[in-house]
């Protein structure tokens, strides 16, 4: 899916209030997924973008917004029984946001989560390969740049929860 | 139609006589005697026999000539712990439920149960475990840990499981040889809070099991009419006034006893443009209890919480500040103890501004101002209570204080110890309880609500 057929999606998509969503009502047999902006990033478009991508994907999305700390991540993943925590990150702050989080994950107790990160996700002009190499030496499971065609993520997600769903 | 509220406390059974006018309530006569702990029947009678004329108060009462309405904080109240999985997520959920129902929270647990927190538990022996943990669909193993080394200990009381909604026939069937309530989830999903359920349950444990064996049964048997917890009952007309009484939708209650501090604000969170909120979203009205904050039975565990603010009352002085320990020392020992000199009063005053301003504190929300590459936002959490103007004080020194004036208290609970910004009024209309009828006239609400409601406003005292 395109950038631009994401937002069409999300168009067509019914009003829908916070917290979990899912494209079917009332069924807790979908994979929950926790999503948010990490950081003291406030930017909320992308990340509307992407609950809406993630649930018409067939995924339990607990969006929980902008300005999201590593520990509000790890409560709700915990709490909901995510399989997956997907970090975006847009200010180029990223790096630094984002460092420590899969040791902070396993002394929390999230030994197996899934940790996606992407978005803009370091400051100036660098090689993706590079910044991909740098989150995934972090501990990243998943690194994409902001440019990424997000039927790929939903597809990598699937595939990488392994029939989980 | 006359109208009797009776509120048995721990310490004294209060009761009032109002007349039901079309223009309201009025109050008619007011008593009080000594709570008769060995049989609560007994104090309530009393009460009863003083506000009801005539020869046979109870036949009265089930007749329909006088609508009674009761309810009883007495031998402490509701003891309720609560046990979640995450701290500031599920276990927060369980506590403001038991709040929201009139409980004081004797003990909090988080994730999995250890040896020692089960053993804690057994020990502390509270009416009610409220048993939460995970979203609907979500936690697993921490909540069926927890149910396994629940049903593993002799812990009697009641539980009630409001938990992940996936696990409750998992948890039904361990907990099969206990006393268990299987509710709706605290937390069905993040950003969902649902305390009725567990709040209805935690109600009628509260009328099945805790009343018997204290002479509340007596009561019930007599009379026909069941009581409330009475902070549940205050709970529910802070609600209505809030509903009802033009310009009190925002107000904040304070009711500080000997042993606790009570806060209960009523307000509906509308965050300005540029504010961003964390965490779980708010009840239109919540109850905090400050255990730790009381006049007397907690005296010592309230002057060491609100150190500094004394200190700071007491000009740094250290000889004042000795006699002020001396003095705490001994009315946690005496905690019937009423000050006839300047400085015991004084030094009452002082405990009592500091409880106020640091049970408020606890209550309130935070916030704290992050510089993004968009400009400044404000990060919220909690409840703003910066527009809350109109606050009630109630409760036995709270409504005799005509002098006292919670403003420059809440005025110095500015910043918080991580740096943030604690959301409390400071520009205030105080108005005082002065006969504390609030418990009384809660219970009147059960079946007068909106009368209720304007009465206690307009019999509140307004600070010149």
């Amino acid at each position: 899916m395109t950038e631009v057929n994401a937002i069409a999606a999300l168009e067509k998509s019914p009003a829908q209030s916070i917290g979990a969503r899912t494209a079917s009502n009332g069924d807790q047999a979908l994979t929950t997924v926790v999503l948010g902006v990490i950081g003291a990033d406030c930017h909320a478009v992308g990340n509307k973008i992407l609950e809406n991508v993630f649930v018409q994907a067939g995924f339990k999305v607990v969006n929980l917004g902008v300005m999201v700390s590593q520990d509000e991540f790890i409560d709700a993943a915990i709490e909901t029984g995510a399989k997956a925590i997907l970090v975006s990150s847009i200010y180029g702050h990223g790096e630094i946001d984002c460092a420590g989080f899969r040791d902070r994950c396993i002394e929390r107790g999230l030994d197996d989560i899934l940790l996606y990160a992407g978005g803009n996700l370091v400051i100036g002009k660098q090689d993706f390969a590079d910044v991909e190499a740098k989150f995934k030496a972090m501990g990243y499971d998943r690194v994409f740049p902001s440019s990424v065609d997000l039927a790929l993520p939903t597809q990598l997600l699937r595939q990488d929860l392994g029939g989980a769903r | 139609m006359i109208a009797v509220s009776i509120d048995i406390g721990s310490t004294w059974t209060k009761g009032a006589r109002f007349s039901v006018r079309p223009d309201g309530l009025g109050l008619e006569r007011r008593t009080v005697v000594a709570t008769t702990t060995d049989n609560l029947a007994d104090g309530f009678q009393a009460v009863l026999e003083q506000l009801v004329d005539g020869p046979d108060p109870l036949e009265q009462i089930r007749n329909g000539q006088i609508r009674l309405s009761y309810s009883s904080s007495a031998k402490g109240g509701l003891a309720v712990a609560a046990l979640g999985i995450v701290p500031e997520i599920t276990l927060e959920s369980a506590r403001i439920a038991a709040y929201s129902a009139g409980a004081k929270v004797t003990k909090v647990f988080s994730y999995r149960l250890t040896k020692s927190d089960i053993r804690a538990l057994e020990a502390s022996q509270p009416d009610i475990l409220l048993f939460a943990g995970g979203t609907d669909g979500g936690h697993v193993d921490c909540v069926l840990a927890n149910a396994d080394a629940l049903a593993r200990s002799s812990v009697g009381c009641s539980i009630v499981y409001a938990g992940n909604r996936a696990l409750q026939d998992d948890v039904a069937l361990r907990l099969a040889d206990k006393d268990l309530i299987v509710v709706d989830n605290v937390l069905p999903e993040m950003n969902l809070p649902n305390p009725d359920p567990a709040r209805e349950a935690m109600r009628g444990i509260f009328l099945e099991k805790i009343v018997k064996g204290k002479g509340l049964d007596t009561i019930i048997a007599r009379t026909g009419v069941e009581p409330m917890p009475t902070p549940y009952a205050v709970y529910e007309f802070a609600k209505h006034i809030s509903k009802t009484v033009p310009g009190w939708s925002d107000f904040i209650l304070l009711d500080m006893g000997g042993a606790t501090t009570d806060v209960y604000s009523a307000h509906r969170e509308t965050p300005e443009p540029g504010t961003i909120l964390r965490g779980l979203p708010e009840l239109e009205v919540k109850r905090t209890v400050e255990g730790d904050l009381g006049l007397r039975v907690s005296a010592l565990s309230a002057s060491e919480a609100v150190r500094d603010l004394v200190a700071d009352a007491l000009g740094r002085d250290a000889d004042r500040i000795a006699a002020f320990d001396d003095y705490i020392q001994s009315v946690a020992r005496q905690p019937d103890y009423l000050p006839d000199d300047a400085q015991g009063q004084a030094f009452d005053a002082i405990l009592a501004g500091a409880c106020v301003a640091q049970a408020c504190g606890r209550h309130a929300g935070r916030t704290t101002d992050v510089y993004t590459c968009d400009g400044k936002v404000r990060v919220q959490t909690g409840r703003d209570l910066t527009k809350v103007k109109r606050i009630i004080g109630s409760g036995g020194w709270l409504s005799q204080s005509a002098a006292f004036n919670p403003a420059p208290w809440l005025g110095r609970m500015g910043v918080d110890a991580r740096g943030r910004a604690v959301l409390l009024p400071t520009d205030i209309e105080y108005f005082r309880d002065e006969q504390y009828l609030f418990p009384l006239l809660a219970n009147v609400a059960r079946i007068f609500p909106d009368e209720a409601a304007s009465a206690g406003i307009d019999l509140l005292v307004a600070q010149q």
